[in-house]
């Protein structure tokens, strides 16, 4: 790990999770997610739950740092904020479902308007939530999204 | 007293005008002094023309009428001058005769002697040998013509004429009033002309007058409402961003409360590592479900915030009013004020600005409350109208509306007399978000009894909303 992340710093990329796939991956559940938010204590212990639920998940605090990071690993879902320093969500999300349309985004942000939600699912979001977000409800949307994509397949 | 009430009829609506806004001074316009001076100014321009022609008028007939009298008054005298010389000779009875026969209607015709003393009968001054006198200082000169004040007080004129080679004066004396009668009469008949031509002047110019005041004073009350109209709407701009941004400081360290609280939880019950304390894991429950508490807050904040500004979206009349219902659920029980909601159709979504709909509801709904006591009724019901319309009522058992008010409750400052409408902007704006989102509003009442607003929306269609309904997860 500290290994991990000394070569994170290195690459500029910060605090960087190597997605945890040491669970046992249940079917139903998305194996790989990644959570790209710069509030860190929100998103570590976000992380921290969905891993507790059978979810491998990766880390990222900045926008930049999350095209970087699909482009040579692509995980199944992301959950990305909408205000953001640098590239924000709304710009990750434009550029996901262009390169990587398969996948799937789902939303979460403490900024919601209604106009907003809807320009994000004009660009393709998977889901559109608000914090503060009830884990059981995040769960759901991820395995729907799981879901989805099985179906796709 | 009837006079005066009839009169107020006619009292235009900016006479008892007084600016409801004290904070704004550009709209402090006293309209009934602009209005007295109006009039005045063109009363004066208008009339001053008309009185100095009549004036000059009148004095110069008055002069023409004066010197034809002794023009004439001077021939008569001439005249017969020189005929009673000729007969001067004669007998009293005579000369009596032939000075009758210049004595006409208006002519008192008698001989002086140089003393004064009368020699014929006079009508003003009296029969011969009376002590009256004619005043022959008077009569400097051959001939001429005096003004005199004859015995029985009465101003008259007189003319005169010395009988050439006698020492006898022939005296014409008119009476002064007969000549002012006579120019007199056709002047009054045309001040009387001047006189109605007056009152029509003035009534044109106080009915123009009135009337561009008026129009001045719709105008800039007009002015004054828009311009409240945007400050409110300002105000609530502002307040909305407040709420929003608010709001959103909060979301964040609100959700890393959820997390963290989250991940004990989740230890407790995943792990179960640390469930020794029983008492942990509601405690744990407790806090998630103040921050759920606190999420809906600041998600309501936020959904305040966004409809500051208008925005056409697809909307469940129910879900508004229950929104609307929600931010005055705590007044309502706290006055125990009983509120039903009546559904009687299958009510669609339609496109509307949700914000004007919370508005409008919110301020009816309020009005409502300020109107009932403790305890009161409040029914509102949503009916379809004809499937392209929504009839919704809102009915209260308040103290009601005094008909004399009704029909003006929905114009800007208008307050009633208890004050009980607030800024008395509340409705006007309702009535202009109505109209902004092409309904209509009615207002019936009943001192006592309660007030019923009945208003009516446009249904449109419904198709975006279902769009919108499959991606929402």
């Amino acid at each position: 790990m500290s290994k991990q992340n000394a070569i994170n710093e290195i690459s500029g990329i910060q605090a960087y999770h190597k997605f945890n796939i040491s669970k046992k991956n249940t079917f139903e559940m998305p194996s790989r997610v990644l959570l790209v938010d710069d509030e860190k204590e929100f998103v570590l212990t976000l992380s921290e739950r969905l891993q507790m639920r059978d979810m491998a998940t990766a880390v990222v605090y900045n926008g930049k740092s999350a095209l970087d990071l699909i482009h040579n690993d692509a995980p199944e879902v992301m959950i990305i904020d909408l205000k953001m320093p640098g590239i924000d969500g709304m710009e990750v999300l434009k550029k996901v479902k262009q390169t990587q349309p398969e996948i799937k985004v789902i939303v979460l942000t403490g900024h919601g308007s209604e106009q907003d939600k809807q320009k994000c699912m004009d660009l393709g979001a998977f889901a559109y939530m608000q914090k503060p977000i009830d884990i059981n409800r995040l769960s759901e949307t991820l395995k729907k999204a799981h879901e989805n994509i099985t179906a796709d397949e | 007293m009837k006079i005066i009430k009839q009169l107020q009829k006619f009292k235009p609506a900016f006479w008892d005008h007084r600016d409801t806004s004290g904070s704004h001074p550009h709209t402090t316009f006293n309209f009934r002094q602009k209005w007295k001076l109006l009039v005045l100014f063109t009363s004066f321009m208008a009339l001053l023309p008309l009185f100095v022609m009549t004036l000059v008028d009148f004095s110069l007939t008055r002069r023409i009428i004066e010197d034809e009298v002794k023009t004439s008054m001077s021939t008569i005298l001439s005249s017969a001058a020189t005929s009673i010389s000729f007969s001067k000779d004669l007998k009293k009875s005579a000369l009596d005769y032939i000075v009758q026969s210049y004595a006409g209607e208006n002519n008192d015709v008698f001989i002086v002697n140089e003393d004064g003393a009368l020699l014929t009968p006079s009508f003003y001054y009296g029969r011969p040998g009376t002590s009256n006198t004619f005043n022959v200082s008077l009569f400097n000169e051959n001939s001429g013509i005096k003004e005199d004040v004859a015995p029985d007080g009465n101003p008259v004129i007189a003319g005169y004429a010395r009988i050439p080679d006698s020492s006898l004066i022939f005296v014409l004396v008119k009476s002064k009033k007969w000549v002012t009668d006579l120019w007199l009469k056709p002047r009054l008949k045309l001040i009387w002309y001047l006189a109605v031509s007056i009152v029509l002047i003035l009534l044109s110019i106080m009915g123009t007058a009135t009337y561009l005041v008026g129009r001045i004073h719709l105008t800039d009350r007009k002015r004054t409402e828009a311009l409240h109209h945007a400050e409110y709407a300002k105000k609530l701009a502002s307040i909305g961003r407040l709420a929003s941004g608010v709001a959103h400081e909060i979301n964040n360290p609100l959700a890393i409360i959820n997390q963290k609280t989250g991940l004990i939880l989740d230890l407790f019950t995943l792990r179960k590592d640390f469930s020794s304390d029983d008492r942990l894991i509601p405690l744990a429950g407790d806090v998630l479900d103040a921050v759920t508490r606190c999420g809906s807050i600041t998600r309501r904040l936020l959904d305040f915030a966004r409809h500051m500004e208008p925005s056409i979206e697809m909307v469940d009349i129910r879900e508004v009013i229950e929104q609307v219902l929600a931010f005055l659920k705590k007044d309502a029980e706290h006055r125990s004020i009983i509120i039903s909601v009546d559904t009687q159709d299958v009510i669609p979504d339609f496109e509307c600005d949700k914000g004007s709909l919370q508005q409008i509801f919110l301020n009816l709904i309020e009005n409502a409350f300020a109107a009932m006591e403790d305890g009161g009724q409040l029914a509102i019901s949503i009916k379809i109208k004809k499937k392209d319309g929504l009839i919704i009522t809102v009915a209260d058992n308040g103290r009601g509306i005094a008909a004399d008010d009704i029909n003006k409750i929905f114009e800007p400052f208008y307050s009633s007399k208890n004050d009980h409408w607030g800024t008395g902007l509340g409705l006007s704006i309702t009535y202009g978000l109505v109209k902004e989102i092409g309904g209509d509003i009615m207002v019936k009442s009943k001192i006592g009894k309660g007030t019923l607003f009945t208003l009516t929306l446009p249904l449109k269609t419904e198709k975006k909303h279902k769009t919108a309904a499959k991606h929402s997860v």
